[in-house]
């Protein structure tokens, strides 16, 4: 009975070096202490940590002396009984006894480290240690991860999204479109924007560039509205989907456009005609993606870039070239050159102290504007609007429309009538007006009267309430009571004779209608000459009345007479008293420190100017249309 | 600067070759930090004279302009990693290289940031800016530990090699496993706690704070003190003992000594692991900017 031990221990080049001793007994004891038959230098190993004995019948017992489980062919166990024909193998730590019967009945022992220490420097080890890439994933993986994530997520999924698009433009949106007077401000207000903002989100919105404008942010999350095809830029036919040509009318025909644009050179100009973006285009001016109120800022120079120089391109144009701002010519406004009730003709000169309008009306501004006189007493009677030194007030004529931008047209019955009355006479409780704008019946309603006269001459004449035709200017109603007098008519006859020298009187060159008109006669019929009045001087600009309300600190109207500063002195009525372009320059354009908000004031063209404007002026407008047709069936053509 | 030192009294390493040496920022008498001075100069002064309406923007003529110098560089720029597993002398040397990389690439800063117009907001445009900021900051980083961290480290590691700095710790952790053989059960596991339990690394914090609490080391350490301490009290203490306290506390030392090497080589190393995979990134979030806003032109 007895063990023989065989420790194997590593060579540095790799060999083994085995150590073989015998032992006699019938008992091992394995362990880290040094009274153990086999030493093991491990400190997971106990002093004392298994005993092994041989039993008879080639088994051996083992044994765990220290509490500390051995592991035999896998599984724990403190205490176990061995075949040593088995080979059974015995863990202990880092190392394994291996048993085998041997020779004379004797049991080998092979006791082999089996996990290596940690030990050897080796240059792998080092590296993990010292350098990072133990500890972070590879750079490799980490750039392949990040750049497929970008390409499919920013790349892939917005293009499959586009390829697969089907575009539905919002009704509400092209509801919108066809109100071109609408301010973007106005439509915007109309519910569209916060529609937008509820926006649901799509893949390919990860390509904007910026925020839509306001009037288009709706379009938020449905690119192929206007994006309609891959690398084509945005197309009119697209713009015009929503904005219908009708509502955007053209700048001028578009053969004299073409003509008058400047042709782009250069490599710029090379660069557009390569990628088929040729000049004109809406999105030529109109930018998008830059912020709620980009898409109608339009850059000046988009204007002066065909008008500076339009005379060498387009040689018939009747417009002046432009510049800039600094160099706008004087304006040239449509003023009436030949009255008429149906085809007044109309003829742009330009504004110099010889300019002159030929409206047909005889008016003296200056009269009118008097703070003493009879035309501020009679207004201040009469509770019409008066202005603080108690003239006349502006405002009492001229009243502004709806949008404040031009002035309501001027009307005989409202803004005359108040003070040039057409009561004749008071008959009982009845005032007797002469129809304004019809001559024939004028004079018709006269003769009527006188024959009436005549022909009831019973009435009782101490009532008073039956009064002559008596035309000074007076209050309605209250002087001719005063001057109340008998007409003693006793026949027709003598009644068509007053009647006629009446009417006479009424069309006369001291009449009634001569205050105000030309009156010239046809054979042997009063003609009164027909009244134009501009309208619309500047008719390719907007000058918003509204906004220059106060003007130069100044208030109503003091505003008005600081712009149109000739008024006061106007005798004439073909006087043309819109202020010179200078008067505009006093603040636009003008260095801020030079005006009274201490901000700049705006000089861009469209400040004025539109350019989806209409060529002409619109008709006449319904009231000066209605007018025309009564003038024109009283014969009384112009 | 050497001489300032000699008179300072301190050691002078290499004075011969600090003077002849000159660091890649200022290579050529910064030829190429004058270079991308005024690259940026020529694209300020453009975008100051520029004025587009409505407002500046990447589609522009300059707009274009500058947004193609930026990729052609951002290209160029990313192709250092392929120029510095090639070495080769002069007239391109890596050196030259380095240079034009570093000082263009913050040249990229001023031509990127016009290029946008000043228009950021949530679309990939604005990620390819981001990505591109957040690598020319990364590669900032790298070019200031760089230039900070090796004096540091020379003066951590004193004489002492990588290798050294390792057989050191595992010269004392052999002693430690001899000197534990006598030990019971319990001694020896708190030994074994040093031996198997200590990582002298670690994870990336720890690499980054040098600090590792729960090191198997340190515990170690303070329980074997404790048991000293306990034992005096008492009488002597066990002298196996003692000598397992003075080899944990060498080790410790020695791990400290390492782990402030490895942090500041972590710190060497980490900007690129954030400036390496962004390029990609970037390059990624380049391509789809290009590509998108001509499909959606």
């Amino acid at each position: 009975m007895s063990f023989v031990i065989r420790q194997i221990a590593k060579r540095a080049d790799g060999g083994d070096i085995i150590r073989t001793r015998a032992l006699p007994g019938s008992e091992i004891t394995v362990g880290r202490g040094t009274d153990c038959d086999i030493q093991i230098a491990d400190l997971g190993i106990m002093l004392r940590h298994v005993r092994l004995v041989q039993l008879p019948g080639g088994r051996v017992a083992v044994e765990a002396l220290g509490g500390v489980p051995v592991a035999i062919d896998g599984k724990f166990v403190s205490r176990a009984d061995l075949a040593v024909v088995d080979n059974p193998a015995i863990d202990l730590a880092s190392h394994r006894l291996l048993l085998s019967p041997h020779e004379d009945g004797s049991i080998a022992v092979t006791a082999e480290r089996v996990i290596a220490p940690v030990d050897a420097a080796d240059a792998a080890l080092e590296t993990g240690i010292f350098s990072l890439g133990e500890a972070m994933p590879s750079k490799r993986a980490m750039a392949w991860i990040g750049a497929l994530l970008v390409l499919l997520g920013l790349l892939g999924w917005p293009l499959l999204h586009f390829m697969g698009e089907q575009t539905v433009l919002p009704g509400a949106m092209i509801t919108a479109a066809t109100q071109p007077g609408k301010s973007p401000v106005a439509v915007a207000g109309t519910g569209l924007v916060a529609a937008a903002d509820k926006a649901a989100f799509t893949p390919d919105m990860v390509w904007s560039t910026g925020g839509l404008s306001s009037v288009h942010a709706s379009l938020s999350n449905n690119c192929g509205a206007c994006h309609q095809k891959a690398f084509v830029s945005v197309t009119d036919g697209a713009c015009q989907a929503c904005h219908k040509p009708d509502a955007l009318p053209e700048h001028a025909a578009p053969d004299r456009l073409a003509r008058g644009q400047l042709p782009e050179t250069g490599v710029i100009g090379a660069a557009h005609r390569q990628f088929g973006l040729p000049a004109g285009r809406c999105a030529s001016c109109h930018r998008e993606h830059e912020g709620p109120a980009s898409v109608t800022t339009v850059a000046e120079q988009y204007c002066t870039d065909c008008h500076a120089g339009l005379n060498n391109r387009l040689p018939d144009t009747s417009l002046t070239n432009v510049p800039d701002w600094a160099g706008h010519p004087q304006f040239r406004p449509r003023l009436v050159a030949q009255p008429s009730a149906t085809t007044p003709l109309f003829r742009r000169a330009v504004l110099e102290s010889t300019a002159r309008e030929n409206s047909g009306l005889v008016y003296p501004h200056d009269l009118h504007q008097l703070p003493r006189g009879a035309v501020a007493n009679m207004a201040q009677k009469q509770g019409l609007k008066v202005g603080p030194g108690g003239a006349l007030g502006c405002g009492s004529c001229h009243e502004p429309d709806a949008d404040g931008i031009r002035f309501r047209p001027i009307s005989m019955e409202k803004d005359c009538g108040a003070c040039h009355d057409l009561a004749f006479a008071r008959d009982g409780g009845t005032l007797r007006t002469l129809p304004h704008g019809k001559p024939a019946q004028v004079a018709g309603i006269i003769r009527d009267f006188y024959l009436s006269r005549s022909l009831a001459p019973h009435v009782d004449r101490s009532m008073p309430g039956l009064q002559p035709i008596a035309f000074a200017r007076r209050a309605p109603g209250r002087l001719a009571e005063a001057e109340a007098i008998d007409l003693g008519l006793v026949s027709p006859a003598q009644a068509r004779g007053r009647a006629e020298a009446a009417v006479a009187a009424v069309f006369g060159a001291k009449g009634l209608c001569s205050e105000c008109h030309a009156i010239s006669s046809a054979s042997g019929r009063p003609v009164v000459a027909p009244v134009t009045l501009g309208d619309h001087y500047l008719t390719r600009a907007r000058f918003g009345h509204k906004q220059h309300r106060i003007f130069d600190r100044k208030t109503g109207d003091a505003a008005c007479v600081a712009c149109h500063t000739s008024t006061t002195a106007s005798k004439l009525a073909s006087d043309v008293l819109l202020p010179p372009i200078a008067t505009c320059r006093q603040c636009h354009g003008a260095p801020a420190a030079r005006l009274s908000g201490g901000s700049k004031v705006s000089a861009d063209c469209n400040s004025c100017h539109s350019f989806h404007q209409l060529l002409e002026p619109p008709s006449l407008p319904p009231r000066r249309a209605a007018f025309a047709a009564v003038h024109r069936r009283a014969g009384f053509e112009g | 600067m050497a001489t300032r030192a000699i008179l300072r009294g301190k050691a002078v390493h290499g004075a011969a070759r600090d003077t002849a040496h000159e660091g890649f920022l200022g290579h050529r008498h910064a030829r190429w930090a004058k270079v991308a001075a005024a690259i940026s100069l020529i694209a300020i002064l453009a975008y100051a004279l520029h004025d587009p309406l409505p407002r500046p923007n990447g589609g522009t003529w300059l707009g274009y302009g500058l947004g193609s110098v930026a990729l052609l560089l951002i290209i160029w720029l990313s192709l250092i990693g392929l120029r510095k597993r090639i070495v080769t002398p002069r007239p391109y040397s890596l050196k030259a290289w380095t240079s034009a990389h570093v000082w263009l690439g913050l040249s990229l800063i001023v031509i990127g940031t016009l290029h946008t117009g000043f228009q950021l907001g949530w679309n990939v445009h604005t990620l390819a800016w981001t990505l591109m900021m957040i690598v020319i900051l990364s590669g900032l980083w790298g070019v200031s530990a760089y230039t900070a961290l090796p004096q540091q480290m020379s003066a951590n590691r004193g004489e002492m090699t990588q290798p050294q700095m390792l057989e050191a710790i595992r010269a004392i952790d052999r002693q430690l496993d001899s000197a534990a053989q006598p030990l019971g059960r319990e001694d020896a596991g708190i030994v074994r706690l040093s031996l198997e339990q200590c990582d002298i690394a670690g994870s990336l914090w720890q690499r980054l704070t040098a600090r590792q609490p729960a090191c198997g080391n340190r515990r170690a350490l303070d329980s074997i003190a404790a048991r000293v301490h306990a034992q005096k009290q008492y009488g002597r203490p066990d002298a196996r003992l003692q000598q397992i306290q003075f080899l944990l506390e060498r080790k410790d030392a020695a791990l400290s000594q390492a782990r402030r090497h490895i942090r500041m080589k972590t710190l060497l190393e980490l900007w690129l692991y954030i400036h390496v995979p962004m390029t990609f990134a970037l390059i990624a979030a380049l391509a789809a900017h290009v590509l998108s806003v001509f499909l959606y032109w």
